[in-house]
């Protein structure tokens, strides 16, 4: 170990630690998915990374990428214990190019940094996690990570245009070419966007950006409950109507934004639909108005709020997944079975399902999420200290992940798989695409020292 | 270690903390940051050994609490923060710069060890009275380094009848922040005060205050110079003057206590304020507090530094209202620039 870690300060000074207290920061991300590496690095080069594989790949050493280790599934946690990659100072905005709509980063730009520098360009880089405030467009990129509006503008892999990527024995490779589009071999980029760090170690990334909107507003619909509800989002959709952000918050879920923001005009007493449009002010107004219409038969209540108003609600929806404790703070939002996702006309069906899980196994869930793409984020909080409660949650967490399969959707639309979602994985895809997957990891990486343990590899 | 468990669980490890911790700005490292000081705690209850980086990580929060501020979960890290160091200190876990902070204040009941005379600055003591209704609590930043911030503080107080303790000592924060027992001081103080039968006592530091008023007996009213000056003001011959200046929050009065607009309210009334980059619950932390400057002056600095970059331009003054953050900025290149609001107001009489 010893070895090693001159090794290691050979390549990147003092930037590498081995001590306890360090390992231990490192050791998990927002998941359960614990594991304590041996060293933690901070590269801030393309080529100190290089080097890195290469040592790893020589002494068969796990190599375990990171960005702010704000993931829900253990995507960065080193399992297998070994290095761990902590991306976040690499964090350069190396170009922008409005021209022609692209940006070139470092996988540590913090996504809402990025949007600021490119705001007075007038252009944005679309795909808005939660946590956009402190999450690495490097962690984005490894998950597919998408948001809000998502729905509109799709995930982060509808923005890839090339990326750099280096390979488990250091070698350095571009996935593709600073073009809008290209038909040129295999779609490498599409293939490492998700990957979770299993096949390569993002340096830095081309992306494609979108000019900003000129105007935004938001429809609150509130129903008595979350099924009449998911039933108002479809009729929207089928009326040839596409939001920028469709929301779904059940009654905890706005009892939560009341504590984080207490001047929030919202209702409280039923489940509230978030409709966001963008665009011009007349196409948004129209927009807005169709909603109104369609929901009005059915809604307790509709109304429109733009300007700061919208802001408000939006910057407390954001925080709204870790905010739980507030309502008691005797429970600990615990994230397990909160990102899955079914094709939109089965969202109340799966609602209604969630709802029969929590109630069942009496332990309370918080509805939330992107309703207008079929992900619904379930929020089940507990007393970390009750063994009983801990049972309770895991069940339901398994529960409702199947229930999300059994009506043919996905563990995860957009959190990743990490550790915490593996299992489902090849149930998930079918034993044959799953052993596809096997052959790539054993062809980029066959000493499987990149992020081992992940994703069912 | 006995550690608040319940506390510490509260916080599901987001992230969000990142974005604001001054200290991890300056740092990178995970063990630099709030998330990673809760972590850090949960494995101490683990089997973790409290060595010196863990001592590192633990004290080199400034408790500014800008994280509480901006935590969605609702977590306190400065409560939980100090409670650790405490819980250390008792089982003989410190560092060498603790240490001897503490060694310096229970030897001569200041923050420097100083041996001199705590009212050196006062050229005439017979002003001082046995009974008040007010006291003035200078603190060790004033009494020692500060002295023409204590004579104009108590210069303006005293029109209103306030009296010095005969030996007043350090209220205790520098060792309440670091893990130590106060009770010595806060007792002594308290006996003081008592003898006087002041009400009310008055302190021109940030630090002093929200000792005074956290972990003192509720048997007075605390006040900061800025809340009795924004009460006062009316009172008071002032006369405007031809200035542009900015304040700067400091943590102690501003997050932890809401003393936000009092301030404000008294430079308003006598001259131009032009707010910093960051202001109120959002402004940024000298870098001073928590014990961080007399432990990691380097690290303290550059926060100071960044903390300047804040200022807006054309500004004639950088008013705060706390000796600590006054220290910290000078030290960082902002010099005499940095004034406190007492020094702006005795320019405003003369």
């Amino acid at each position: 170990m010893t070895d090693i870690l001159q090794e290691l300060k050979g390549i990147v000074g003092d930037r590498v630690s081995a001590s306890p207290g360090e390992r231990c920061c490192y050791a998990s991300d927002a998941s359960q998915v614990v594991g304590l590496p041996d060293f933690v690095v901070r590269p801030e080069s393309t080529s100190q990374i290089s080097r890195l594989l290469r040592l790893c790949s020589e002494h068969l050493i796990p190599a375990t990428a990171r960005g702010a280790g704000t993931g829900l599934a253990g995507g960065c946690s080193p399992v297998r214990g070994g290095i761990v990659l902590d991306m976040s100072g690499m964090n350069r905005i190396l170009e922008i190019d409005y021209e022609n709509q692209q940006v070139i980063v470092e996988p540590g730009v913090v996504a809402e940094k990025l949007n600021f520098a490119l705001k007075p360009y007038g252009f944005f880089f679309p795909p808005d996690p939660g946590s956009m405030a402190m999450c690495t467009i490097g962690g984005m990129l490894s998950y597919n990570s998408s948001g809000m509006r998502s729905v509109k503008y799709g995930t982060v892999r509808n923005y890839v245009l090339d990326l750099e990527v280096v390979l488990a024995d250091g070698r350095v490779i571009h996935t593709g070419k600073k073009v809008l589009k290209s038909s040129a071999g295999y779609d490498l980029t599409r293939l490492f966007v998700g990957s979770e760090g299993t096949l390569g170690i993002i340096t830095s990334a081309g992306l494609k950006i979108a000019p900003l909107p000129r105007t935004r507003k938001i429809v609150l619909a509130c129903f008595e409950e979350a099924e009449i509800a998911g039933q108002a989002v479809i009729r929207i959709f089928s009326n040839g109507i596409t939001p920028s952000a469709c929301e779904i918050l059940d009654r905890t879920t706005l009892q939560v934004l009341k504590l984080c923001d207490p001047l929030l005009a919202i209702p409280e007493d039923g489940d509230v639909i978030l409709f966001e449009v963008d665009g011009t002010e007349s196409s948004t107004s129209e927009a807005a108005r169709q909603i109104s219409e369609i929901c009005q038969p059915t809604a307790k209540s509709v109304r429109i709020a733009v300007g700061a108003e919208m802001d408000s609600i939006w910057s407390a929806r954001r925080l709204v997944g870790a905010a739980i404790s507030r309502l008691d703070p005797t429970k600990t939002r615990i994230y397990m079975g909160e990102d899955v996702g079914v094709p939109i006309k089965e969202i109340p069906a799966l609602i209604k399902k969630v709802q029969q899980i929590a109630v069942k196994l009496d332990i309370p869930a918080m509805k939330y999420g992107h309703i207008g793409d079929g992900n619904l984020h379930v929020a089940l909080f507990i007393d970390v200290m009750n063994k009983e409660q801990w049972e309770k949650l895991r069940l339901a967490a398994d529960r409702i992940h199947r229930a999300a399969m059994d009506l043919g959707g996905t563990v995860s639309s957009e959190h990743g798989i990490g550790l915490a979602r593996a299992g489902y994985l090849p149930e998930q895809m079918g034993m044959e695409a799953f052993s596809v997957m096997q052959s790539i990891k054993k062809a980029l990486d066959p000493k499987g020292i990149l992020n081992p343990g992940k994703m069912g590899l | 270690m006995n550690l608040d468990l319940k506390a510490i669980n509260q916080c599901v490890r987001c992230g969000s903390c990142r974005t604001f911790c001054p200290v991890f700005e300056e740092s990178g490292w995970e063990s630099a940051n709030t998330r990673g000081r809760i972590m850090i705690l949960k494995g101490l209850t683990c089997g973790l050994q409290p060595d010196l980086q863990v001592l590192g990580s633990l004290n080199t929060c400034t408790t500014c609490g800008i994280c509480t501020e901006n935590c969605p979960a609702g977590v306190n890290p400065p409560e939980i923060i100090e409670n650790a160091r405490r819980q250390l200190v008792s089982l003989g876990k410190m560092t060498c710069q603790q240490a001897d902070l503490s060694r310096n204040i229970f030897a001569s009941g200041n923050t420097f060890g100083d041996g001199r005379d705590r009212l050196s600055w006062l050229t005439d003591r017979g002003i001082l009275t046995k009974k008040a209704d007010y006291v003035y609590f200078a603190g060790c930043m004033n009494s020692y380094r500060y002295t023409e911030t204590a004579a104009n503080t108590f210069a303006l107080l005293n029109r209103f009848g306030a009296t010095m303790l005969p030996a007043e000592q350090c209220c205790g924060s520098p060792l309440l922040r670091t893990g130590f027992d106060a009770r010595r001081f806060i007792d002594e103080n308290c006996r003081q005060i008592a003898n006087t039968g002041a009400k009310t006592v008055i302190t021109g530091c940030a630090g002093c205050y929200t000792t005074l008023k956290k972990s003192y007996p509720q048997d007075f009213r605390v006040l900061s110079v800025p809340e009795f000056l924004a009460e006062r003001i009316s009172e008071m011959d002032i006369k405007p003057l031809d200035l542009t200046v900015t304040y700067h929050d400091p943590c102690h009065l501003g997050r932890h206590n809401q003393i936000y607009e009092q301030p404000r309210q008294v430079i308003r009334a006598i001259c131009r304020l032009k707010e910093m980059k960051t202001s109120g619950k959002a402004a940024r932390c000298c870098g001073g507090g928590g014990g961080v400057r007399a432990g990691y002056k380097d690290l303290s600095l550059k926060m100071a530094k960044k903390r300047l970059e804040d200022v807006p331009g054309e500004v004639d003054y950088i008013v705060t209202s706390c000796p600590l953050c006054i220290r910290n900025l000078r030290d960082a290149g902002a010099g005499e620039k940095v004034i406190d609001l007492v020094d702006l107001v005795a320019m405003a009489m003369q």
